[in-house]
């Protein structure tokens, strides 16, 4: 239990308590008129009704005398100017102009250039292909959620891509050189032989827009490589000022050590979740281990590294203890495994992560 | 006093929601990866002189038999930074992590005369501990592959959850020569086609041979007096005797029930083949299936108590199940094609099956009830699957195409993954799956 917490509860419960019985303990009472009234029966209060006067006739009501309608003194305008009907003339056409004499053939020049030949250009293939079946993913050792394309086989197989940097000798400035890493290829579902390719295309041809003009002469220019295209703008994300508008309220009476901060935000949780994704590998699991969902806790270092020894089943279901134990292994596996730098999760709200409860579901791993 | 009680509602829920913000971060991983397990499997180490090939031998087995599932990808020991050089030395899980090896395992070998002993412990690195205790096996050097198998058994059990299926053998059908000259004879190897032995000569044809459930006995089809008749062989002595037949009938493809006492195969009368039963020991057979269709290749469930079938009664070549002491049976496979062959999944929920489609052959695995039918190959000719005996590989015969085609043993995951060649000295044919060896 953390003395926030306790802090908390107390206030708000002696705040409850105030508010239910704080009218008890009021010293002074406020001040009050008295009135003196008599007790009187039924048959008196009768009496003291008929003894009143009788209420008068209703008087007639003169019925409303219906308006007259006065002429209207507003007098219609006459048009100052009369209006013709008569139809436009239409404008005479020009007369055509004599078209020039079109100007004889020039005289071929004695000096025979003759064109090279062109390659008759290949006639692109649009026609709807006769197997139009999906086309079939290649398979894969590695199934992932998402398809990889095979990676530069220098790269390293890690989960976060990245360039290798060298430093050049003539260089100034040093960079902490690095191996160009790359996620493994993947495939996103599993291949068998039986999955033979449909032999639908994986992208087809568009028809060219226009007929393809004569070759020209041109200068072969080298694209600029210089101007990098400017990022488009990222919409501003407004969550993070409602939430923080929401921790300023509800912030108060934390252990002042732990910088709690606003609660994770979609992304923040979305990238942990894709984090542990990558790392939990379901394949050397037994079919009753898929089957199993674990719930798994785990404690956290403001680092972003888990902390092992707390790492822990929590609850488990769908299958049996010992299915349970080896998806809970799989589990501790995925969450040590890809951190070698620790979690990036924002140290500034370490209160709000510094326990997590992990449910590993593999149900949509089963159908892979 | 309305303003009151609005305030206390509003407390209290305050209170409430602050308590949710204040639990554990909760987050849901639905998604994960299927890839190889990178297993880190160092020599083991000799503790004497005579032990020093062994450790190496030892090791390659263990690592063969891992990477051989697909699940295990064994890590290469140029990649290693440290070395196991004692099996009581502490292990320095950092070096482990730092190449990516998920499970390392350490193990000694000693060898007196001719005994072997291996001890090993298997390390889940990332953990910094050991998966289980440490195990010792020993044997003679004979059968130092067995204890080999056996390790890796306990690993991948360990590991997967599941038991494993390395110490275990196949009975199948060795050929050689062509097609139309083929000589067949009964042949039994390891589950990785080592130590291949011949159970019967070149002489007759042989077909379909298979395991009893204990491993002792071979049943099998033979053409030796001209006619096709059952055979049951005893796997220690390669002693055989012919079943008890009826005069004028065929019998064949035959399967022994899980108790080992019954054994249910066809019988052909005339143009009418039917599923019988016969009690091993007395010879009294009784008649399953009486209809005028073709019925044959049956297998029983685990428990034996439903036996599946192939029938051609509905006009095409399907799959059906019914009791073990006959009666109705029911309809299960309704695809395209034919299918053929069914084998009941030591696991009970699978069956697997041949299927014929298009002009290709496929092995395949369904539920029982027929649902969530699974190709998973397809070449010229892929026939008779049998099942490991944990019930995750299926074994099957492929034959390529041509007079000069050869037929050899594949394997295949159920899940269609890691489909490799068995190596054989020869051709294969028939496979049959035995259990785990004790």
């Amino acid at each position: 239990m953390h003395v926030g917490q306790v802090i908390s509860g107390a206030a708000h419960v002696g705040l409850i308590g105030w508010l239910i019985l704080g009218g008890s303990f009021q010293s002074e009472p406020l001040p009050f008129e008295v009135t003196e009234v008599s007790v009187i029966s039924t048959d008196a209060f009768e009496a003291l009704l008929s003894a009143g006067p009788e209420p008068a006739a209703p008087t007639e009501v003169a019925l409303p005398q219906e308006p007259q309608v006065l002429p209207d003194p507003i007098e219609t305008p006459t048009p100052d100017t009369e209006v013709t009907s008569e139809q436009p003339q239409p404008t005479p056409e020009p007369e055509p102009e004599t078209l020039p004499e079109p100007p004889a053939p020039e005289p071929e020049p004695e000096v025979v250039d003759e064109a090279p030949s062109l390659p008759t250009p290949e006639t692109p293939q649009i026609d709807a292909p006769e197997v139009a079946d999906t086309p079939v993913p290649e398979a894969s050792d590695r199934v992932a959620p998402d398809v990889v394309e095979a990676p530069d086989p220098d790269a390293t197989p890690d989960v976060v891509e990245q360039e290798a940097v060298t430093n050049d000798d003539g260089g100034e400035t040093q960079a902490e050189e690095q191996e160009a890493t790359a996620p493994e290829e993947a495939s996103d579902q599993i291949v068998t032989e039986a999955e033979e390719p449909s032999g639908a295309p994986q992208s087809s041809l568009r028809p060219p827009s226009r007929r393809p003009s004569a070759p020209t002469r041109t200068t072969q220019t080298t694209p600029d490589t210089t101007s990098d295209p400017q990022p488009a703008a990222q919409p501003e994300d407004t969550s993070d000022a409602v939430e923080d508008a929401l921790a300023g309220i509800l912030g108060g009476g934390e252990d002042e050590t732990v910088p709690q901060g606003p609660p994770l935000s979609n992304g923040e949780k979305e990238a942990l979740r894709v984090a542990v994704s990558s790392c939990w590998n379901v394949g050397s699991l037994s079919t009753e281990a898929l089957g199993t969902t674990v719930v798994v806790g785990v404690d956290m270092e403001q680092s972003g590294k888990p902390v092992v020894a707390s790492i822990r089943l929590l609850s488990s279901s769908g299958g049996s203890q010992s299915a349970a134990n080896q998806a809970f292994e799989a589990a501790r596996r995925a969450i040590i495994r890809c951190t070698r730098d620790g979690y990036s999760l924002p140290a500034e709200k370490y209160g709000q992560w510094k326990e997590i409860e992990m449910t590993f579901n593999p149900e949509r791993m089963r159908i892979k | 006093m309305m303003f009151r009680l609005l305030l206390i509602v509003m407390v209290a829920f305050g209170v409430t929601s602050v308590a949710a913000q204040n639990g554990p971060l909760r987050i849901e991983i639905t998604e994960g990866v299927i890839e190889p397990l990178p297993v880190a499997i160092p020599n083991l180490v000799p503790e004497n002189a005579e032990a020093a090939a062994m450790g190496q031998q030892l090791s390659r087995v263990i690592a063969a038999d891992l990477a051989g599932t697909g699940l295990f990808r064994e890590i290469p020991a140029d990649a290693y930074i440290s070395q196991i050089t004692s099996f009581i030395a502490p292990v320095q899980y950092a070096d482990w992590k730092a190449i990516n090896a998920q499970a390392l395992v350490t193990g000694a070998v000693t060898v007196i005369g001719d005994q072997v002993t291996v001890k090993f412990r298997l390390h889940d690195v990332f953990s910094d501990t050991e998966l289980g205790e440490g195990l010792q096996f020993a044997g003679t050097t004979d059968g130092w592959r067995r204890i080999a198998h056996k390790v890796a058994d306990v690993v991948y059990s360990r590991i997967t959850g599941e038991t494993g299926y390395f110490d275990s053998r196949v009975v199948y059908v060795s050929e050689t020569g062509p097609k139309n000259e083929r000589r067949k004879r009964l042949a039994i190897m390891d589950y990785d086609g080592a130590n291949v032995q011949y159970l019967t000569g070149s002489e007759a044809i042989v077909l379909a041979p298979r395991f009893s459930a204990d491993g002792n006995r071979v049943l099998y089809t033979s053409y030796e007096t001209g006619f096709p008749r059952i055979y049951v062989l005893d796997v220690g002595s390669v002693q055989q005797r012919v079943l008890e037949s009826q005069q004028g009938t065929m019998s064949f493809a035959p399967r022994f029930a899980p108790n080992g006492q019954t054994v249910v195969y066809s019988l052909s009368q005339g143009a009418n083949t039917d599923i019988w039963a016969m009690d091993i020991n007395s010879g009294q057979s009784q008649r399953l299936t009486s209809a005028p269709s073709i019925e044959t290749a049956p297998s029983f469930s685990p428990d034996g108590s439903q036996i599946v079938f192939e029938s051609d009664r509905s006009g095409s070549q399907q799959l059906y199940i019914m009791p073990a002491g006959g009666g109705e049976a029911r309809r299960i496979s309704f695809g395209e094609g034919r299918y053929g062959t069914p084998v009941w999944s030591p696991r009970g929920d699978l069956i697997a099956f041949t299927k014929q489609s298009k002009g290709r052959f496929h092995i395949g695995v369904m539920r029982i009830d027929g649902s969530e039918e699974r190709l998973l190959t397809a070449s010229f000719l892929d026939e008779g699957p049998t099942w490991s005996p944990n019930g995750r590989v299926i074994m099957f015969a492929r034959e390529t195409q041509g007079a000069a085609g050869r037929s050899t043993l594949y394997s295949v995951d159920i899940t269609g993954r890691n489909l490799r060649p068995v190596r054989t000295p020869e051709g294969g044919s028939d496979p049959s799956w035995g259990p785990l060896q004790r």
